[in-house]
């Protein structure tokens, strides 16, 4: 073969690979994002098949945690986006709605979305469960429930209290609920940080992300420290020594939501794939252990370790309080700033 | 013969561009910013910067966290090196297959194995329990010399190997020599060994030096959030509160300061490579 022939060949060959993968495959793909841990679990194990089932298309699954499908998302705009279903948590959703990068969920095509108690419906997409967070303690060390927020600053817990850094949902919760506690509101968070300083003794260590803090309790380097039930669930069910007590205070928490994106590949498949999420069926399987997600769809039976803490019926769910997101979201800069410089060492 | 440049090296000289200038322009124009749609220009991100005593405590503190690493790396990394290099031919393919073997496997796998090594329950606190060394187990994770000693053996295999390759060029008759005139083992590495394989050790500094401070996940998973480092500080920045502009202006500034580390110790490099010229 001559030159000219291998320079054909070869050019003929690499614009085929231009065609898109999906116009050619047989079978639709939809390719959804989904968090890390137990979440991408539960919608590989639950949610996939049963999705499968109703449609006949398969499900991949992206596996990213929420501040980076903003930045991802951001950074594909204007062009197709690298996944069609974004899951996000309160404050992602006013972020990712103001740049443009959801669309509002078209409420017509999902048959279930109307079974959603009030509160988990929203226009930009519905929430498919809340995230409570609590004190979450060893029970090996600490034998009978811390009962309020306050105990963290026993001195007899000198060393042994753990946080974790404001770039996650759980240290922004952990902080609000704290200045709301200590008479702060969105406006003035002073109240929080200098109930922050007062803690800083006790802390023992301040992991920089989830996956670390989860191994300050394998390691046992922690006693007591903020949790949310769901994680606390997950490590329960790996042996690991931690409970969730939560505080007379009540329970507080964030909801967490599915949404579909602009410009998406295939928005049928994704309105179809969200709506799957939000059977009661599905949501029931996702309460049972080890995922045990708190569900939203009002139709189904609570039980498990939730009505032993958090809910006993659909109106203890109504009352869990959320944070007020859209008063608090423009702070998050100056937070984490603000929180960083404070526990520097 | 000419002296053009050959036209064989353009395809490599646009990839270049492309995947590295490119975007490093496009991170100095976000820098200058005023918001990530780039509608107009300010210095502000990096008047923010200096003149705020926080963030060039972070600066200052990664940059010495560097050298301290290096440091230690190399004391440790010069003696490995040494055996491999006077190691007999079979022994020094073994020896060598196990100073690269920790690159084989992933950054995040060594750094969790060091979190169980240096936690409270792990294996250097039951040693130390149970020689008595010390009553309370020691609290060596999330504090800095924790951070430094992963670092160093994190980062051992960009020391040993530059300083092994150098070490196996020097000519073993110039040790003789110095034997047969006298000079005892220390003398002769002293006075002789060390200023010949100075451009190695210098070479593994460099590679060192560059790997520990832009070390995001050993500074974070066993220096935890309280230990901010430069790549933490961009990482808040950048996705935490989304302010990509300052995070584009803390990178620039950053990769500059390494830059400038990085041009001082090539500097001391090329004067050391006149000790091995005859």
């Amino acid at each position: 073969m001559d030159r000219r022939g291998l320079l054909v060949g070869t050019a003929a060959l690499g614009a085929t690979s231009l065609l898109s993968a999906r116009a050619l495959a047989q079978a639709k793909t939809l390719v959804a994002a989904t968090f890390p841990g137990t979440w991408n679990e539960a919608h590989r194990n639950i949610l996939a098949p049963a999705f499968r089932r109703a449609t006949g298309a398969t499900v991949t699954q992206s596996i990213i945690l929420g501040t980076d499908q903003v930045a991802r998302l951001q950074a594909a705009k204007g062009s197709r986006p690298p996944f069609d279903v974004a899951i996000f948590d309160s404050p992602q959703v006013l972020d990712a709605a103001r740049e443009g990068l959801i669309v509002e969920y078209p409420v017509a095509k999902s048959p279930h979305y109307a079974e959603l108690l009030p509160g988990f419906q929203d226009k930009w997409g519905p929430k498919i469960t809340i995230q409570v967070i609590g004190i979450g303690y060893n029970p090996k060390k600490i034998a009978t429930a811390p009962k309020s927020w306050d105990e963290l600053w026993e001195p007899k817990y000198k060393g042994r209290v753990g946080l974790t850094a404001l770039n996650s949902q759980l240290g922004i919760a952990f902080l609000a609920e704290l200045n709301r506690l200590k008479g702060g509101d969105e406006g003035n968070f002073e109240p929080a940080f200098k109930a922050l300083r007062e803690l800083l003794p006790n802390v023992g260590a301040i992991a920089a992300n989830l996956g670390a803090y989860a191994t300050l309790w394998q390691q046992e380097q922690i006693d007591i420290a903020p949790y949310n039930f769901n994680f606390v669930q997950t490590l329960k069910g790996k042996d690991v020594p931690v409970e969730l007590a939560i505080p007379a205070s009540g329970p507080v928490g964030w909801s967490t939501s599915l949404h579909l994106v602009t410009n998406a590949a295939e928005p049928e498949l994704a309105v179809k794939y969200i709506d799957e999420h939000l059977d009661a069926d599905i949501q029931a399987q996702m309460l049972k252990p080890p995922y045990d997600v708190i569900p939203t769809n009002s139709k189904v039976k609570l039980e498990g370790a939730i009505t032993q803490s958090i809910a006993k019926n659909q109106d203890d769910l109504a009352k869990i309080r959320t944070i007020d997101w859209d008063k608090l979201n423009p702070q998050r800069g100056a937070l984490i700033d603000r929180f960083n410089r404070e526990i520097k060492m | 013969m000419t002296s053009s440049p050959s036209p064989l090296l353009l395809p490599l000289a646009a990839l270049f561009v492309a995947f590295f200038v490119a975007p490093l322009i496009v991170l100095v124009a976000l820098s200058v910013s005023v918001d990530t749609a780039g509608t107009s220009l300010t210095a502000a991100n990096y008047l923010k910067f200096f003149t705020d005593r926080f963030n060039y405590s972070i600066l200052w503190d990664t940059l010495l966290l560097g050298v301290k690493a290096t440091l230690v790396c190399l004391v440790f990394g010069y003696p490995i090196a040494w055996i491999c290099a006077r190691a007999s031919a079979r022994w020094q393919s073994v020896l060598v297959f196990l100073v690269i073997l920790p690159i084989l496997t992933s950054v995040v796998v060594r750094t969790f194995a060091w979190i169980v090594i240096l936690g409270r329950q792990g294996v250097l606190n039951q040693v130390a329990l149970a020689l008595h060394l010390t009553q309370e187990p020691l609290r060596l994770l999330y504090t800095e010399p924790g951070v430094i000693m992963v670092l160093a053996q994190v980062q051992m295999p960009l020391m040993v190997l530059p300083i092994l390759a150098v070490l196996t060029k020097i000519d073993p008759n110039l040790a003789d020599a110095s034997r047969v005139l006298g000079a005892g083992e220390w003398r002769t590495l002293w006075r002789v060994t060390l200023p010949l394989s100075l451009p190695g050790v210098i070479a593994g500094c460099i590679l060192t030096y560059s790997a520990c401070v832009t070390a995001f996940v050993t500074q974070t998973l066993i220096g935890g959030a309280r230990l901010i480092y430069m790549p933490l500080h961009i990482y808040q920045q950048a996705i935490g509160a989304n302010n990509w502009p300052f995070a584009a202006a803390i990178s620039v500034i950053f990769m500059v300061a390494v830059l400038a580390a990085v041009a001082l110790l090539t500097l001391v490099g090329r004067k050391s490579e006149t000790y091995g010229a005859a």
